[in-house]
Parts: C-alpha cells; structure tokens; sequence
C-alpha cells in the first residue's frame, strides 16, 4: 500500500472495533490452492487466532485477483481490505491488538530479520519448487492452479504465472540454482530458526508473535503437503524443535475449532 | 598452495576498492578470511570469464559469479571468516542478510539506477568514462534497464517508474532498515565482537557505495551519514582493510574539490579519447567517399566517365 493510503487505513481503522463478520479469503481449499498461498493464509489465520481476533475463513476461486495487491490472503474487515501478513500486522496493530509489543528494541530488530528471513529463504523456495522444477509444475501447480477455469483460460492462466514467476526467480538469482541447492537452503534457513528458537516454547519466551505465526504458517503447510517428492517434508523433520513447535502451535491455537467440527 | 584464484571485479572510486556493491562484498569477505586473490580491478565486463563482474576463476578454471557462491567456495578452501560465530550468531547472519535483501537492496537500486538525477549525473557518467568506448556507448543503458527490470521483479508492479511516492516507500523501508542494523551493532566494532564476519562483509558491501558516492539527490546518503555507529563502522574497515583505495582517495581529494575539477585527473584521458575517435570517425567518411567515388581528386577524374565503359569490356573479359 502506498503511504497516503496506509495513513488513510490506520486513522478509519483506530476508530472502529474488530467487527464479528471479519472474512479471510483465500483460493480453493481442495483444488485450487498452492503450497506458498496456504503457508501465507495459514500464517494469517494463525496470527489472528494468537491476538484472539475471530476471523471467517471463506476460499473463493478468484481470491487473487479479488486481493488489493494480487497476494493471498486477504481480509475484510468492516469495509476495508487489507492483504498479506505485514500490513494485517500493522492493521491490527492500529485497531490496538498487538503481539509484539513487550519485545525491546534489538529483540524487535531480531523478529524483523528473521521473519524477512523466511520470506526470503522458504517462501521464495517454495516458489521455485511450485513453479521453476518442471515436474512439480506440470504434475501439482499447473493443474491446481488453473482448476476453475475452463480450456483455453487455465493453460493461458498457469503458463502466464509460471513465466512470471521463472522472471522473477531470475531476477533475484536463483535462475540458476538446482533443486538440490534449493534443499540446501532450505535446510540452511530451519537451522537458522531451530538455532533461534532453541528449547523456547516461542521465538521470543513465552509469547508467541508474528514472527511464530510465519514460521508456523509455512513450516506446517509444508509437513502436511504432499508433492511430487517428499524431500522438502523429510528436511524439515529432521529438526525436533521445529516440529514439535508446529505441534504445540497446532494444539494451543487450532485445537479447539478441529475438536468441534 | 595452488596458485591462488583470480578475481575479477569493478575499478574503484570515491575511496573505495571498488564502486559495485557485489564485488565490494566479496573483496572485504576475502580480507577478512585472510584469503589470498589476484585481484584485477577492470571496467570493462566483457573482460570477466563470465561476462559479468563479480567473477571469480578458480584454479580448476570454473568460474562463479554469485557473491553467496564465492563465499561457499572460499569456506570449502578453509578460509572461513564465520569460523569464530556460534551457531545462533550464523543463524542470526543470515537473518540480517535476508533483511538488507528484502528492505534495502531496492532502494539502493532506486537510488543509484531509476532515480532520474543521480542516474544521468553520477551512475551513467562514471561507467561511461571508465568504460572503454564502444562499450560506453550501450552498456550503461542496457545496465539501466536490467536494473529497472529487477527492481519491477522485486515489488511485483511492471508498470512502476521513478516517481516521489515510490521513492518514499523505497525509502521509509530503507531506513528502518539501516535503523535495525545499527540497533543491531550497537556500540560494538563489528557485528559479532572484534573479528569481522561474513554479515559485515554484506553490510559494508551495501552501505560503502551509498556512504561514499557523490550523490546529487542524496536523501538516503544522508539518513546514512546521521547513523554514527555505521558510518564509524564504514570507515574503520575501509582504513583496516583497505588502506590504500582510502589514502589513494584523499590525496586526489584537494584536486578534485572543485565540480567542473572533478573531471580534472581524467581529462587528458578524456581528450585523448575524444581526439582518436574524431580521428577515427573522420578517416571512415573520408575512405568511405573514395571507395564510392563520392568525392574525387584530380588524377581520378576520368574515373568518372569510366565506369558506364567498365561493363562492356568486363562481358568482352567474360565473353
């Protein structure tokens, strides 16, 4: 969002409590949806549900063009619209819900980093598997993606956001990288968090942030998806810490609501 | 030891081993490490193994252009300046190297390739002076929109253009950026106690250039210079690692204090170069004008007449 709009949102959104009707919006959940966009909506949902803020999941075929800068997922609250975990973050934050407002300067500075960190490590992974490994791309994204839409729209649909996404890859320098080395970081990026996170409950002690909500979103989604190799899932299960992080996420946060359905 | 690998990398300026922000990383990574390079410090890309600078040609003759990848590749040859780091201080780094790629590397490509006045007055006009000449005719363009290509990639919009908006979101992230770093370094000299690291060598790699340059609008050059602890840090490597890119420099400062001066050190170059290609140019035109009989000179005249006899006697030749 620009910095105009950005103020414009945080005055109208101070004066207003957090509604009952707020939705999430998010691609199909069965058909459509991606591995990278369930991490991100996942991580939302999460963070939400860790400011105690009830929150409407509603999946949608056309939530990404629907979304105000094209990204999953997206919230509607009152009448305002606001996309992807940072600016929710600052949204709430104006609303007056905020998870990491205890956190010094230099600890705010560390949940900064590491969540720019898994932003620039495992989402931008996630991407390359889904859309740069030709067999992922041609077995799980493709299809997935272009699901709704009938022939000739779905092949025009995938092949456009598997070229943007190639552009993209390039242009930040992971064009040339194998699957293998994408494993390598991977793997590079969970030590990084394990070394972090150490025999914590959450990043930061004993509160969880935004910064536990991302990990969780993306490290979850990625245990629990299968896709055409396992390797991904067995890297991230090799760090105990991590896994049993998402587990106690799982049972304080998601618990209740997978209990009563 | 083998021979030690050659490392190809921008000329310097400004008091800096070298004006891009890449080649700068890998150089202050090899200082620190203690590893031994033959440094050529070129301005013409098309000179590199690889095409591109940085390049670094290994003795096994592989050739590696990423910063991340050289690093790797020292490490593997036991010059590791992590070595000291415990394992959260390495998660820690990569953090901080996450967080200066995802904040302030767009604007650092706004601010030295989009922005319209420093392009045209800094950028443009350093590469195409140390460029050789065909060279500098092109390539600063085509790295301009390389440039722009990347930075429409980063923030995902393919119709963004230089403007004041995009400039203060650009820079409101760059500078809590930089805000994060220094909290992060505190009072300390470098970011992990007293030996450098392989996040100093990223962080002074993408701040020396933005400390250092002649910046005509310099909005973010100054939010830099009021952050004492990272320009102290800056310096500090520069005149421990560094130390004759540093004096080289301010012994040309005083010569070159004057604006219309600053062109001073290059100008018999400049004049020399001009003078050659006028030479050049005009020797073209004027065989160009002979070979087609364009211009004539007086014992040639008849040429003139000739050729409608040419053909008739070139089919009595054939014939």
């Amino acid at each position: 969002m620009s910095l105009a709009a950005e103020a414009f949102v945080s005055q109208i959104a101070a004066a207003e409590p957090w509604p009952e009707n707020a939705t999430l919006y998010q691609p199909l959940k069965e058909d459509q949806i991606l591995l990278s966009d369930c991490a991100s909506s996942l991580a939302v949902q999460a963070y939400l549900r860790m400011c105690g803020l009830p929150v409407q999941v509603v999946c949608r075929a056309n939530a990404e063009y629907m979304s105000p800068s094209g990204k999953i997922p997206f919230i509607h609250v009152g009448n305002q619209v606001v996309s992807e975990l940072g600016p929710i973050v600052q949204f709430t934050k104006a609303k007056g819900h905020s998870l990491s407002d205890g956190l010094d300067d230099v600890q705010r500075a560390e949940m900064k980093a590491y969540m720019e960190l898994v932003n620039n490590m495992l989402l931008t992974a996630e991407l390359f598997i889904q859309w740069c490994d030709d067999a992922t791309a041609a077995e799980i994204s493709r299809p997935r993606y272009s699901s709704p839409y009938s022939w000739p729209l779905n092949n025009i649909l995938a092949y456009q956001k598997q070229w943007e996404v190639r552009r993209k890859m390039n242009a930040i320098g992971w064009g040339g990288k194998t699957l293998e080395q994408v494993y390598e970081d991977v793997s590079q990026c969970c030590q990084a968090l394990s070394q972090r996170l150490g025999t914590q409950p959450y990043f930061f002690s004993k509160q969880p942030t935004e910064l536990d909500a991302l990990v969780f979103g993306h490290l979850f989604t990625i245990i629990t998806t299968r896709l055409t190799s396992g390797e991904l899932a067995e890297r991230i299960k090799g760090f105990s810490n991590l896994l049993s992080f998402c587990r106690r996420i799982e049972q304080t946060y998601f618990e209740d609501k997978s209990s009563s359905t | 030891m083998a021979t030690p690998d050659e490392l190809f990398c921008w000329e310097g300026d400004f008091g800096l081993p070298s004006v891009s922000t890449e080649c700068l990383l890998v150089l202050a990574y090899a200082q620190f490490a203690g590893a031994p390079l033959k440094v050529h410090k070129i301005s013409n890309p098309w000179r590199s193994p690889s095409g591109s600078l940085p390049a670094l040609r290994t003795n096994q003759n592989e050739t590696l252009t990423r910063p991340a990848d050289i690093i790797i590749h020292l490490r593997k040859q036991k010059f590791n300046a992590d070595y000291d780091l415990s394992a959260k201080e390495g998660a820690d780094s990569l953090a901080f190297i996450s967080l200066m790629e995802e904040k302030l590397v767009p604007a650092l490509i706004y601010t030295f390739w989009v922005e319209p006045k420093n392009y045209v007055e800094l950028t443009r006009s350093w590469y195409s002076e140390h460029m050789p000449f065909p060279l500098s005719l092109f390539l600063p363009g085509r790295m301009q929109r390389h440039q722009l290509d990347k930075l429409r990639l980063l923030r995902e919009d393919a119709s963004l253009e230089a403007g004041d908006e995009l400039e203060k979101e650009l820079y409101r992230d760059a500078m809590e950026c930089i805000n994060l770093l220094s909290q992060r370094l505190g009072s300390q000299k470098f970011f992990f106690g007293d030996s450098p690291s392989s996040l100093d060598a990223y962080v002074f790699g993408h701040l020396a250039p933005l400390l250092k340059s002649r910046l005509p609008n310099a909005k973010l050059q100054q939010h830099l210079k009021s952050v004492e602890n990272l320009t102290h840090f800056c310096s500090d490597i520069l005149l421990l690692y560094f130390p004759r890119d540093a004096r080289e420099n301010s012994n040309q400062k005083p010569s070159s204090a004057a604006e219309a001066g600053g062109d001073g050190d290059e100008v018999p170059y400049k004049r020399r170069k001009q003078l050659l290609s006028a030479l050049f140019a005009l020797g073209a035109m004027l065989s160009y004008a002979f070979l087609t009989g364009i211009v004539s000179i007086q014992h040639q005249q008849g040429a003139l007449l000739e050729p409608p006899h040419h053909n008739p006697e070139q089919d009595e030749e054939d014939g």
